[in-house]
């Protein structure tokens, strides 16, 4: 029973089970959890194919390595079609390469379309994740079939066309945690409720409700 | 009994119109109480006066199901709607994704007049496509800053202990095109990225027993087995940001509603909604319910993945970008009248809805026919239960005049959803998500119902 010292939480069901005096009849035998026999224990080696989520620190970034010059080629025949040529999206897809910083919070504070323009150079944290989505991910339709080279090639690829290392960069387990990204440091941590409406019930304004309706008709088509 | 005899046309027009005595009294019964009632007068919301009805005299004829046998049992081994309800689906939005397996559709909730979402209707949001996932050879490992890596099969997971409760999922991004002005003619697309369902599956917090999480490990993660190997992180007691701020301690919480759910309203997840089995965090973003669920891991610290850095963002008007907006707070829409279903002639309604909140219970529902001038609350139906759709109505006598009618929830945490001048004065119009504004619709003169929005309210 030592191990529910360490749990998360202060009481064992176990224990629970037995101060509930359950344990003579067979319904729940005194070391019962209702987990007694169930699954199978599991080896870290067992488990390692699995095991490749990338943390934003570059935690469990695989070995390897990919230059933007090898970027170059799987980008183009697998990527462009999707995000442009140039990393500026096409037939709907995300752009790699949005307004820079400076411009994008610039449309923001004044209202204007930011959202379109996201991109890796402006709403994206951190490196390794990027490389991570590729990985995992991409290209679209053969999710999780690149190398992890060609992973790293295609990263450093993304990153030059959007401005954040240059050409002769080489992108690998010992380097991406160290790319500062342009947005890095403009998140912030949900701090909501952000609104703080009351519970009015009569005469809650006197003026005329500006109502405005569909400028167009028929988009939910 | 071939499929043609019954292609007929609907029988329900029976009702109309027949002023049987009972329904006279009904209807007597009714006037007295709008007539009487400052429930009525109170939202501006006065009795229309006699309504004339008409009169049927042509004698009733049979309907032409009368005398034909119907379909013998399991003709439709799995059963599906009457045909003349083919309108009720789901719909996507052609324009607003590229292709439809990173997309989503949206729930007809014109047509509902529950709080559970029938499984055919319920919404789908997928990244890389819904899969099929064979439930005799699918595993889920759990690992990390636990004493026991552990790797279990169905069979397993349905011999634990089973939780089951009621709960709504909603895509952040419900309501998200409405965000400059009005856009879409219909509620299905206004606020069809939510549905509520039953769902039972093992909690995660007996999981945890089992495998014996580490006390230190403030967060765990979720994986799934589709294209997108979609993986989200999530909080637990002590959990700070990539940046070494804590997360606020009600989201550490949040972890404890969770379930590995593999049955959803009775029976098994459909594969839209990632069977055979999904993480479900009620109350928050559905992305972090992961479908296909086929790995947790127990760290202590966030991925910070593509969903958290460039996906499920708010980008704000003070220049900064919004992570981790993990709930979705309060919100509620109008379902009946709506675009979708208009008024029918003078006289007496019943203003129908749907409420919800991630924060817990829904508390208040007030509607307003006056555009937000007046209010007056609503009934809640029961059950009223937490983190789930919770159905409103009030009665509504209609003289023919323009009405502006919305509905307001107040969550049990005290929480009041905001009206869209509020909204937009703190997020703007770029941020996306989690736009949970008071929806308004406006009755015309015609009966006509439009999707509107007040400006400056």
């Amino acid at each position: 029973m030592s191990k529910l010292k360490t749990s998360k939480f202060g009481l064992g069901l176990a224990a629970g089970a037995m101060a509930l005096g359950l344990s003579t009849a067979g319904i729940a035998a005194e070391h019962a959890s209702g987990f007694n026999g169930i699954g199978k224990n599991i080896t870290d080696k067992a488990i390692e194919p699995w095991d490749i989520s990338v943390f934003y620190d570059g935690e469990n970034l695989p070995k390897g390595s990919g230059t933007v010059e090898a970027g170059q080629e799987p980008y183009d025949t697998q990527c462009a079609m999707c995000h442009g040529a140039f990393g500026e999206g096409a037939e709907g897809y995300p752009k790699m390469a949005g307004d820079p910083m400076p411009q994008f919070i610039t449309s923001l504070k004044q209202g204007l379309d930011g959202v379109g323009n996201r991109g890796v150079n402006n709403a994206w944290g951190h490196a390794p994740t990027l490389f991570d989505m590729i990985k995992r991910h991409m290209p679209f339709y053969a999710p999780g079939t690149m190398g992890v080279d060609e992973s790293y090639a295609v990263t450093c690829y993304v990153l030059n066309l959007a401005n954040i290392v240059d050409y002769e960069f080489t992108c690998s387990n010992e380097t991406l945690a160290d790319v500062k990204m342009p947005a890095a440091d403009y998140y912030v941590t949900d701090t909501r409720p952000d609104t703080d409406n009351q519970r009015c019930m009569s005469d809650c304004y006197d003026y005329e409700p500006k109502v405005v309706g569909a400028a167009v008709t028929g988009v939910s088509e | 009994m071939s499929e043609t005899t019954l292609d007929q046309t609907p029988q329900s027009d029976a009702r109309e119109g027949v002023a049987s005595s009972d329904r006279r009294k009904f209807l007597r019964k009714s006037v007295a109480l709008a007539a009487s009632g400052a429930a009525a007068a109170a939202a501006g919301n006065a009795y229309a006066g006699d309504v004339k009805l008409e009169t049927v005299t042509e004698p009733l004829k049979d309907g032409p199901t009368r005398n034909i046998l119907g379909r013998g049992v399991v003709s439709v081994p799995y059963g599906m709607p009457s045909k003349f309800e083919k309108n009720v689906v789901r719909r996507n939005v052609s324009w607003l994704t590229a292709d439809t397996v990173a997309s989503i559709s949206f729930t007809p909730w014109q047509d509902l007049n529950g709080i559970i979402t029938p499984n055919g209707l319920h919404f789908e949001r997928h990244h890389a496509g819904a899969v099929d996932v064979d439930p005799e050879t699918h595993q889920l490992v759990i690992h990390g800053m636990v004493d026991k890596p552990m790797v279990f099969s169905m069979e397993d997971l349905k011999r634990m202990p089973s939780h089951t409760a009621i709960h709504f999922l909603e895509c952040p991004a419900n309501g998200a095109m409405e965000w400059r002005g009005v856009q879409m003619d219909s509620m299905q697309f206004t606020h069809g990225m939510m549905s509520c369902s039953e769902w039972t599956g093992v909690k995660l917090t007996d999981l945890m027993e089992y495998v014996g999480v580490d006390p230190k490990s403030t967060w765990l993660y979720a994986e799934a087995t589709d294209g997108s190997a979609l993986q989200r992180s999530i909080p637990m007691e002590g959990a700070k940001d990539q940046f070494g701020e804590p997360i606020k301690a009600s989201d550490c919480e949040l972890y404890k509603d969770a379930m590995i759910a593999y049955a959803q309203n009775g029976e098994a997840l459909r594969p839209e909604n990632g069977y055979p089995i999904r993480f479900l965090l009620p109350g928050c973003e559905a992305n972090m319910s992961i479908k296909w669920l086929r790995r947790i891991k127990f760290v202590d610290k966030p991925l910070v993945t593509y969903q958290e850095t460039r996906h499920y963002i708010e980008p704000l008007p003070d220049g900064t970008i919004r992570q981790f907006s993990f709930l979705n707070m309060a919100n509620s829409v109008i379902n009946y009248p709506c675009p979708d279903n208009q008024m029918k002639g003078k006289g007496s309604y019943e203003i129908r809805g749907i409420a919800w909140s991630g924060q817990g219970k829904i508390a208040h529902v007030d509607v307003s026919v006056d555009g937000g001038k007046n209010w007056q609350e609503a009934e809640l139906v029961e059950p009223v239960l937490s983190k789930c759709v919770t159905k409103f109505k009030l009665p509504f006598e209609w003289n023919g005049d323009e009405h502006l009618i919305m509905s307001r929830a107040t969550d049990e945490t005290g929480y009041v959803q905001p009206t869209l001048a509020q909204m937009r004065k703190v997020r703007g119009t770029n941020s996306i998500y989690h736009k949970n504004s008071i929806q308004a619709w406006k009755i015309e003169k015609t009966g006509e119902v439009k999707n509107v929005q007040i400006e400056n309210f």
